[in-house]
């Protein structure tokens, strides 16, 4: 990068602020995907005015800026080219206001996830939103991903819990978008911002609601002889009524890697568990639970179990939340996915993996958010073997294709970033797309903030943005989160 | 009323796009939209043939205007002129429903209790509880983001709605979002058209996330001498473990609209028919709650003597209606009256209503709501008094003293009042999203203003 350049940033930013050795910019080379290249600087801004200032030298010098989080991302969002300015959120990171009787809390982009559900639970209230990566993912990389966890089933994405945005265009000018209510007049803009993986703007500033501690959680845990039963119940369970808080499976390949890992108490010998939570009032939750585990009996499951208590509670979840690291123990490379089909495709396509698994000789665990289709393939490889590496890319592809062939979607909450920009053609028609880049350069007519991300290289898109390299769908060697 | 002609030959085109059957040329005062009449009604078949229409009206600089079960045209600024009202009701089908999915894909010119009537079959619904759903249409509802007390939990629209069809207005036909309930591919249109006020693009077809519908609710009334009790009220409620699906504030003036009345012969004259059933200086909330007899059973004992009324049955469903209907009621028999739509923080919901009270004597208007005290979508009515009745400018300044003393932050439309007032003042108001990027998204994407010219925010 321009020496010049380094110097303006030190000027707008500070002199710490701004990282340009190459010891220290190979820290910014990779998030939690597959994607992965050096950028030319980093620069930590510390308020809404110095971002201001970083976009608009960038885009007087027509330089591409790439805003980042916590670099938890799982598809290459916050990966920045040669030439590019990585722009860290990391230092702003406080909780302007908590204000309870609103329900709603004014946070920076750099604040941690978690770290808000802590500081609001002493009022009652928590962040509902809860990514796996919640200590670590940041809630500005929330909003531009649009994240979902395990608890969205029932309460809903990113963007059902963000009100108000303050953002600075690549142009350098802040603006508004929403508040502290729930809608306001005119067009939503704060809801189509919410899940524009950084390409809109950068988002300095976040309302976002708290949502109530419920009175009371039951955790129950489903345990299947057939992972065709397991499946069958995710769709008799939405079908009787009942909306969990979460509902999710983990086959009985991912049950005994988890066990080996924290023994959870799952029975190694089963073939697929369901993990479901229920919360509410008390009286709604009881009978929810027993509503729930007699169509998990109907359903052939071999036994229910309630967690007796917390501590139970927590064991059960804990075998949830440490999946991923439980399956770096034992491949030496995995690759993840992020496919979504309708509920009742659950059972046909968890065969679907199965005959691929085979096919390709490769393990592929599956651990993942049922209640709403939301399926997360593990595919294992040996990255030092180029025949399984490429397999790998392969199983992957089929996988997409098959979630594609159902009706539903390339990704339910990673995002589309570096990694599955080359799949969106396969989900939209040109028209679709063209109509998406018109919207974004509404924002970001030059593309000067995270180029070539989300929307493929068309015909249309070159002509605005000039000649993009393809994307590339790479499994490479490295634990995600 | 004025009319623009469209001339011959496009009328010729439009029917070689759509059907000699399907271009209307006469009966147009069903069509007056703020006083405006169209010079034709097209009714195209197919999401193509709209996006036939689009390019056509594109090219010859022809003002689109899209249409539904034209429940909520009047909503909103006068429109520069209507060269082309397109009606979406051919687009009338279900497209795709698996009721195990807990989807449906519909197409935007059913009307949305036929909707709910398919679903309703499974014991399923889309949870929204907005006016006249017989004739509103799917497109229709979306594009003007209706709601009423369901959205206090539910959300609206934009909550539920995962996928979206639509024609732009150079006549691409393109979507977003998808099938399932979970998607992060591309950019959320979904969010964008909803509440667009068909400025955007027309919608063609909708894709929802359904919900399974509760099989026993019951509603509890409770009663309060004073507007600040019953915030105190709803405070406490925020804060218990229980948690209603509806939560709505009702003040003193609004039972009077919520019951079957006859339209009045004079529909400028207020007056009460009879004494209000209920003294009018109660304020009440109102909650619906749902779940098992146990569960009813405890909201019972939880609200206590608070509760003045409960409700099942019939008798529910009849209450729920009425309050849907709130603002359609005053203006059954108030022609020239004002009505609001707010949207609040939480703790506004009570200086906002306090501000109706106060402000509308001033201008010789009678004040009345309803509204989602949880949300802060409130339903504000002003009703003229038939004695010195207010001036065009009167509304206007009615309206900036109003919109002066909502707390920062909020913001109110104007969603009905005399023609001859919206010349006075911008219906649509402040707004704390910045309007210059509204602007900016609908030259992107409607670049020669072809879509309801006049009528938006942009």
């Amino acid at each position: 990068m321009d020496s010049s350049i380094i110097r303006q940033l030190r000027k707008i930013a500070g002199k710490d602020a701004v990282l340009d050795r190459p010891e220290e910019l190979m820290l910014y080379e990779y998030d939690a995907g597959v994607d992965k290249h050096r950028p030319g600087a980093v620069v930590f801004p510390q308020t809404t005015q110095q971002v201001s200032q970083v976009m608009k030298l960038a885009s007087d010098k027509k330089i591409p800026v790439v805003p980042r989080g916590a670099g938890t991302g799982l598809s290459g969002g916050a990966i920045a080219r040669r030439e590019a300015i990585v722009l860290s959120l990391a230092k702003m990171n406080k909780i302007l206001e908590i204000d309870v009787p609103n329900q709603r809390a004014v946070v920076q982009p750099g604040v941690v996830n978690l770290e808000l559900s802590n500081a609001t639970t002493k009022y009652g209230y928590y962040y509902a939103p809860d990514p796996s990566s919640q200590k670590a993912c940041t809630i500005g990389g929330n909003v531009a991903e649009n994240s979902g966890g395990p608890h969205t089933l029932a309460l809903g994405v990113t963007v059902n819990h963000v009100t108000g945005l303050e953002a600075v265009l690549p142009d350098g000018r802040v603006i508004e978008l929403g508040g502290k209510a729930q809608d306001s007049t005119g067009l939503d803009l704060t809801g189509f911002f919410v899940g524009s993986e950084g390409t809109m703007g950068v988002v300095t500033r976040i309302t976002v609601k708290l949502t109530k501690l419920p009175e009371h959680v039951t955790t129950l845990l489903a345990i299947y002889n057939t992972v065709e039963d397991a499946a069958n119940t995710v769709v008799a369970i939405t079908q009787s009524g009942v909306t969990p808080a979460a509902l999710e499976m983990l086959d009985g390949w991912m049950v005994r890697c988890v066990e080996a890992n924290v023994h959870a108490g799952y029975p190694e010998d089963a073939a697929a568990v369901l993990l479901i939570e229920l919360e509410g009032m008390r009286e709604t939750v009881n009978e929810q639970a027993e509503a729930v585990s007699a169509v998990c009996m109907q359903q052939k499951a071999r036994e229910v179990r309630h967690a007796k208590d917390e501590k139970q509670r927590q064991l059960l979840w804990l075998g949830r939340k440490t999946a991923f690291g439980a399956v770096g123990r034992v491949s030496p490379s995995y690759y993840t996915q992020d496919g979504v089909i309708p509920r009742t495709k659950v059972p046909y396509t968890l065969a679907e993996i199965a005959r691929i698994s085979k096919h390709y000789g490769l393990i592929i665990g599956n651990v993942f958010h049922a209640g709403d289709g939301n399926l997360h393939p593990l595919i294992l490889f040996d990255s030092r073997d180029p025949q399984q590496t490429e397999n790998s890319r392969k199983a992957a592809k089929e996988i997409m294709a098959c979630c594609l062939k159902f009706g539903g979607s390339i990704t339910g909450e990673h995002g589309v970033g570096l990694e599955k920009m080359g799949l969106m053609t396969a989900m939209f028609t040109e028209d679709d797309l063209e109509v998406m880049v018109r919207l974004r350069n509404a924002f970001n007519p030059e593309s000067i903030l995270n180029p070539q991300k989300m929307i493929p290289d068309l015909r249309y898109c070159r002509e605005i943005t000039g000649p993009l390299p393809k994307a590339k769908v790479e499994p490479v060697a490295g634990v995600p989160v | 009323m004025s009319t623009v002609t469209t001339p011959a030959s496009v009328d010729r085109e439009l029917a070689a796009i759509v059907g000699e059957g399907n271009v209307q040329r006469t009966d147009f005062d069903s069509f007056n939209i703020n006083g405006v009449v169209p010079s034709a009604v097209v009714s195209p078949g197919s999401a193509e043939d709209v996006g036939s229409v689009l390019r056509l009206a594109n090219e010859r600089d022809l003002v689109v205007a899209p249409a539904g079960g034209l429940t909520k045209q009047q909503i909103g600024g006068v429109p520069e002129r209507i060269d082309i009202l397109l009606s979406t009701t051919r687009l009338n089908k279900v497209e795709e429903y698996d009721p195990g999915d807990l989807t449906i894909s519909v197409g935007a010119g059913m009307p949305f209790a036929e909707m709910q009537r398919t679903l309703g079959e499974h014991h399923q619904w889309v949870p929204c509880d907005a006016a006249h759903l017989e004739h509103a249409t799917i497109g229709g509802l979306l594009a003007t983001g209706a709601a009423g007390p369901l959205k206090s939990t539910f959300g609206h629209m934009r909550d539920f709605c995962i996928g979206i069809q639509f024609a732009t207005a150079d006549g691409k036909v393109a979507k977003g979002g998808g099938r399932v309930v979970k998607n992060v591919a591309g950019y959320d249109l979904m969010k964008l058209l909803t509440g667009s006020y068909g400025s955007l693009a027309v919608i063609t077809r909708v894709n929802f996330k359904v919900f399974p519908r509760p099989r026993q609710t019951r509603t509890f009334a409770c009663s309060f001498h004073s507007l600040d009790e019953a915030m105190q009220f709803r405070t406490k409620l925020l804060q218990s473990p229980l948690t209603p699906m509806c939560m709505e504030i009702i003040s003193p003036g609004a039972p009077e609209y919520l019951r079957d009345t006859e339209p009045a012969n004079d529909p400028d004259h207020y007056a009460p028919e009879q004494p209000v059933s209920l003294p009018a200086v109660e304020w009440q909330i109102v909650l619906r709650a749902a779940g098992s007899d146990n569960v009813l059973a405890r909201y019972a004992r939880e609200l206590g003597s608070a509760v003045t009324r409960t409700l099942e049955g019939p008798a529910e469903e009849q209450l729920w209606g009425w309050i849907s209907h709130f603002e359609q009621n005053v203006l059954a028999r108030h022609r020239n009256a004002m009505v609001l739509y707010t949207h609040l923080a939480i703790q506004s919901v009570g200086p906002a209503l306090q501000a109706l009270q106060r402000v509308a004597p001033d201008y010789n208007l009678i004040p009345a709501a309803v509204g989602r005290a949880a949300t802060g979508n409130l339903v504000l009515a002003l009703m003229p008094l038939s004695v010195d009745p207010p001036s065009a400018m009167q509304y206007a300044n009615c309206v900036s003293a109003l919109r002066g003393m909502l707390p920062a932050g909020s913001s109110a439309e104007v969603a009905y009042c005399p023609l001859e007032a919206k010349h006075h003042f911008d219906v649509w108001g402040t707004t704390p999203t910045d309007v210059n990027m509204m602007r900016a998204v609908k030259r992107a994407i409607d670049p020669k203003n072809i879509l309801n010219r006049g009528r938006f925010i942009v």
